[in-house]
């Protein structure tokens, strides 16, 4: 070192010095962290974006602290009046006639914003039956079937191809799924009526009735039906998995002890599978709430000013009525209508309420797999 | 099962003797048996049926655009578009010359026009600012007997505001202070009943009016080419569009005649399966009233041929017109976005130019009843340039400009998020502390649950404006492609798309990293290799195949994406204009499955067009299904040894 001397005196000749093997580690390091953390930062923006546009929209400040109009009312049309005082009035439909007759002459303009005044109470009802019916169909067909794949099938060249195709059916788009449900479950499903219509593919006699193929036409049940088998394919291939994680010697003293095939499966395997099963099944089902595409023609309208319930069919109207769904809503909001201030408040508002929705399905499988593993452990 | 007799030794009994069941033996274990058995038959078959609707609706697609291709060609509609190809091209060519002389002559007006219309912007901001006030005073004004004060007093409220909004109006630096002064004054006092315009905005017009005309002299010759150039063809589309009507109304007997054969087709159809030999007698009638001339379509398609001549005989004129017309453009313009705008225009004019002279051997070469066979039909969707729907002329349907919008998407999407997520799974499997791994894993895992029609909406609400204004910013124009024009663009569906598909290539290419075997890394360690030559040398090379794969499935994830692409791609049917390099990505375009979401809704279910959409779909489904077999080949062939 040809430093100076004193300055030599006054450095640790020992200290650590970083070799230039050491920064380039560092300086690569330092990129993959960025890189990881980029990730994380964009994803927590979008989240804090959404949760301060829309956070204000749910919540207020004064008791109830929650937003009661806005998950109550049904999405209704905005109008936007103003006098000539400059003094600007939101309101629905029929308090915009009120406040116009009262206005008289002293209105000076008048703006309407499609769906983005009242609530949406609409929206929010179709995606919790969608949901439902959803779970029940996916769940009975998804784990009976991977049941009998994994527990009674004969292995041989025909499951192997058919597992292999139900694989390759998880990664199908999820539009092509809207394709078929529009073809099929909207246009062709079968149903029992007396009067078939002239579209119908086959109609069967039954004597009492006649079974039609004509479609259940846009409906809870076809948009239901669509949803299920989006999501079928990953929970059959995840709950096999499952199934066949567990260890071939349960099965094994089981049986050895006398029990009957089903108990095995009801006994000594179902609940050690049950953990992954559910799991899956919950982040398919968050994945059918989240889905747009199959039901923009199988269920969805952009607007309808009923429940469900409350048309023509009466209740039955939950499976046989269209419905407003959160997602298509949100489109509708994001796509079909201009952008402006007074249409912020219904766009945010629903995104807002559509992720916490979803998120709360997430987050509930992931509680779920921990809690449920803790308690079967092998 | 409810079928048994609940007893406790019932089990026991059923092993050796099934109980009864309807007067059949049935035991309760097969019965539990079938039930699962017919519940997975019932999945797998529906599954299957999934492949078989789409095919179903697919393939007759085919049959249905070979007949269209066939009347597109018979009726004569082809021959016209020989003609209609260079005259496109000449507008292409022409709007390249427009913007060329327009860049120019803006040399000389420029200045004068952002004066004028910066003003222009100022007042009319300045105008809405105050609009409740502006309708008061002409309320006033036009009310018989408004107390004069009180029109005053409206008045004098406007100005006020007048004055506020303008106080408020940042003017580009384009003014004078003497100016500044005046525009204070003249938009400060604006009022809805003035007779004339504001002083100001006269002077600035009149300045902009001088400029234009010394523009307009100076450019002459050129803007004479232009006009040159555009006169061309005048003859052509004269001739074009007389026999493109005669084409267009054989087209549409046509179609007529298809229906009426379908029409009396069904009503054979119901005559036979006619339950009481009235109906049948009516519906026979009915058939047969209906009349099915066959379309003459040699006679009709002879004086369309027939003006084949007359077009040969312009096309050396408009030739030699526009060779002329080009003689008078400059050279080199006065910019440099004109200069290379005239040199685009000379490099394509040969190609143009040869298109034109070899239209009339096409035309001659072309037959009318040639026959179009069924693969034609399938080409003519699968490389077919063109998806053009609902139009009065002819409907293509082909899938390459939805395609390249897809691929280009994807790559985009691509390019963005394999670098991140690779990144981040070497880093997450191999640097970072357990701590940092409970934190990162779920965080990413928790990006899938987003719902992509989330995304979608803060493509439109917040990605699309700060792409949008990050692209005016004036030290970031050396990349290509800024300014952005269009809000919704391939770059911004790309990108958030990449943030989808970031979850599941993260964690499949983090499970490869994880599943090369310890002792790849003890080896390489006990050699002496320091941390980062194991992770690039041994550990990420022996994970490749699946990193590749984690790429694949992301891909798939990718291209199948519906909502995202269908509300930010920005939805227009063209084959991206690549002649921008880089900056193509900045150009909207439309996808194959955002194509489905918007048309699928107003189609009629068994239209050529309806059909055309499931084809599509086909198209995707076998998309998806090549790429889970790509990976699947690529995982189980670089399969690492069980060590």
């Amino acid at each position: 070192m040809h430093a100076p001397a004193t300055s030599a005196l006054l450095e640790n000749p020992f200290a650590k010095r970083r070799s230039h093997r050491e920064t380039y580690e560092f300086i690569v390091r330092s990129v993959l962290r960025g890189a990881t953390y980029l990730i994380l930062f964009a994803t927590a923006a979008i989240f804090l974006h959404i949760i301060v546009k829309g956070s204000p929209i749910l919540f207020q400040a004064k008791a109830p602290f929650i937003n009661v109009e806005f998950l109550t009312k049904l999405p209704e049309t905005l109008h936007v009046l103003e006098d000539k005082q400059g003094h600007i009035y939101k309101t629905d439909p029929k308090g915009a006639d009120a406040i116009k007759h009262q206005l008289g002459d002293n209105l000076r303009q008048e703006k309407t914003i499609s769906y983005s005044g009242g609530g949406i109470l609409g929206p929010i009802v179709g995606t919790f039956l969608l949901v439902l019916v959803c779970i029940v169909i996916a769940l009975f067909l998804g784990i009976s079937s991977a049941i009998y794949l994994s527990e009674y099938a004969k292995p041989g060249k025909f499951i192997e191809w058919v597992r292999l195709a139900i694989l390759n059916l998880a990664g199908v788009p999820s539009v092509v799924f809207g394709l078929f449900g529009l073809g099929v479950f909207v246009l062709a499903a079968p149903v029992f009526t007396n009067t078939p219509l002239d579209r119908a593919l086959l109609v069967i006699p039954l004597g009492f009735t006649q079974m039609s193929f004509q479609g259940w036409d846009t409906s809870v049940l076809s948009g239901a039906f669509t949803l299920a088998f989006v999501i079928l394919p990953v929970i059959i291939t995840a709950s096999e998995e499952c199934l066949r994680a567990v260890p071939m010697g349960f099965r094994e003293t089981s049986l050895a002890l006398g029990a009957t095939r089903w108990q095995t499966i009801w006994r000594s395997v179902l609940p050690f599978a049950m953990p992954g099963i559910l799991t899956s099944s919950i982040l398919g089902i968050a994945r059918a709430a989240g889905e747009t595409a199959p039901i923009m023609f199988t269920a969805a309208l952009a607007f309808k000013d009923k429940l469900p319930w409350q048309g023509e069919a009466g209740f039955g109207g939950v499976f046989t009525e269209s419905v407003q769904a959160l997602p298509y809503h949100i489109y509708t909001l994001a796509a079909r209508i201009p952008q402006n201030e007074y249409s912020e408040r219904a766009q945010y508002g629903s995104v807002f309420v559509f992720l916490v929705l979803v998120m709360t399905l997430a987050t509930a499988s992931v509680l779920l797999r921990r809690k449920l593993r803790a308690k079967y452990k092998w | 099962m409810n079928e048994e007799k609940p007893s406790p030794s019932s089990d026991f009994q059923g092993l050796i003797k099934p109980p009864s069941f309807l007067g059949l033996r049935v035991d309760r274990q097969s019965l539990i048996k079938h039930f699962f058995t017919g519940s997975a038959a019932v999945t797998i078959l529906t599954l299957f049926l999934i492949m078989y609707s789409l095919l179903k609706e697919g393939t007759g697609f085919i049959p249905t655009y070979q007949f269209e291709l066939k009347v597109y060609r018979q009726a004569g509609l082809e021959f016209c578009d020989f003609i209609q190809k260079p005259l496109t091209e000449n507008t292409a060519l022409l709007s390249k010359l427009n913007r060329a002389v327009n860049a120019d002559t803006a040399t000389l007006t420029q200045k004068a026009q952002v004066r004028r219309d910066a003003l222009f912007l100022a007042k009319g901001r300045v105008e809405e600012k105050t609009a409740r006030l502006r309708e008061a005073v002409t309320e006033a004004v036009e009310t018989a007997n408004t107390p004069p004060e009180k029109l005053a007093q409206a008045r004098q409220a406007l100005n006020e505001a007048n004055a506020k909004a303008v106080g408020e109006e940042a003017f580009p630096d384009v003014y004078s202070a003497e100016e500044r002064r005046q525009i204070a004054s003249d938009l400060g006092t604006l009022q809805p009943d003035a007779a004339e315009p504001p002083a100001i905005i006269k002077t600035l017009s009149a300045e902009f009016a001088e400029q234009d005309r010394i523009a307009k002299e100076k450019y002459a010759g050129f803007l004479e080419a232009v006009e040159a150039f555009e006169e061309a063809t005048e003859p052509i589309v004269e001739l074009h569009d007389g026999i493109a009507e005669l084409a267009k109304s054989t087209k549409e007997a046509a179609v007529q005649q298809h229906m009426a054969e379908d029409a009396k087709a069904q009503l054979l159809a119901a005559a036979e399966s006619a339950k009481t030999p009235e109906a049948k007698a009516n519906f026979q009638k009915e058939a047969d009233a209906t009349s099915l001339e066959a379309i003459d379509y040699k006679g009709k398609i002879e004086p369309i041929v027939a003006k084949l001549p007359e077009y040969e005989a312009m096309v050396p004129t408009y030739v030699a017109a526009i060779k002329a017309a080009m003689e008078k453009v400059p050279q080199k313009g006065e910019t440099k976005e004109s200069t290379a705008l005239i040199n685009e225009v000379r490099k394509q004019l040969p190609k143009h130019l040869t298109h034109a002279e070899e239209s009339p051997a096409l035309m001659k070469a072309w037959q009318w009843d040639k026959p179009i066979p069924m693969v034609q039909a399938l080409t003519a969707f699968l490389f077919g340039g063109d998806w053009i729907t609902n139009s009065s002329w002819q409907d293509f349907y082909g899938v390459v400009p939805l395609l390249t919008g897809s691929l280009l998407i994807a790559v985009i999407a691509l390019v963005i998020a394999l670098p991140l997520s690779v990144g981040a799974a070497i880093y997450t499997n191999q640097f970072a502390s357990p701590r940092e791994q409970e934190l990162i894993k779920p965080f990413i895992e928790f990006i899938q649950a987003i719902p992509s029609v989330v995304l979608g909406f803060i493509g439109i609400s917040v990605v699309g404006d700060l792409i949008k204004e990050t692209s005016n910013v004036a030290w970031l124009q050396w990349i290509p492609g800024f300014p952005v024009q269009e809000r919704l663009n391939m770059f911004n569906a790309g990108l958030l798309l990449a943030l989808m598909a970031i979850p599941t290539m993260f964690s499949l290419a983090e499970d490869a990293i994880q599943n090369v075997p310890r002792a790849f890394s003890e080896a390489s360690e006990a050699l002496g290799a320091t941390k980062l030559q194991t992770v690039f040398r041994v550990i990420f090379p022996a994970s490749l195949s699946g990193v590749f794969a984690a790429m694949l499935l992301g891909l798939g994830r990718i291209i199948g994406e519906t909502m995202v692409v269908l509300l930010v791609a920005g939805n227009r049917i063209a084959i991206p204009d690549f002649s921008d390099g880089i900056g193509t990505v900045f150009q909207p375009a439309h996808t194959l499955t955002g194509i489905i979401a918007q048309e699928l809704g107003e189609v009629s279910k068994g239209s050529s067009h309806w059909q055309a959409l499931f084809m599509v779909g086909i198209l995707l489904f076998t998309i998806s299904l090549l790429i889970n077999f790509v990976s699947r080949k690529v995982v189980k062939r670089f399969q690492l040894p069980k060590i």
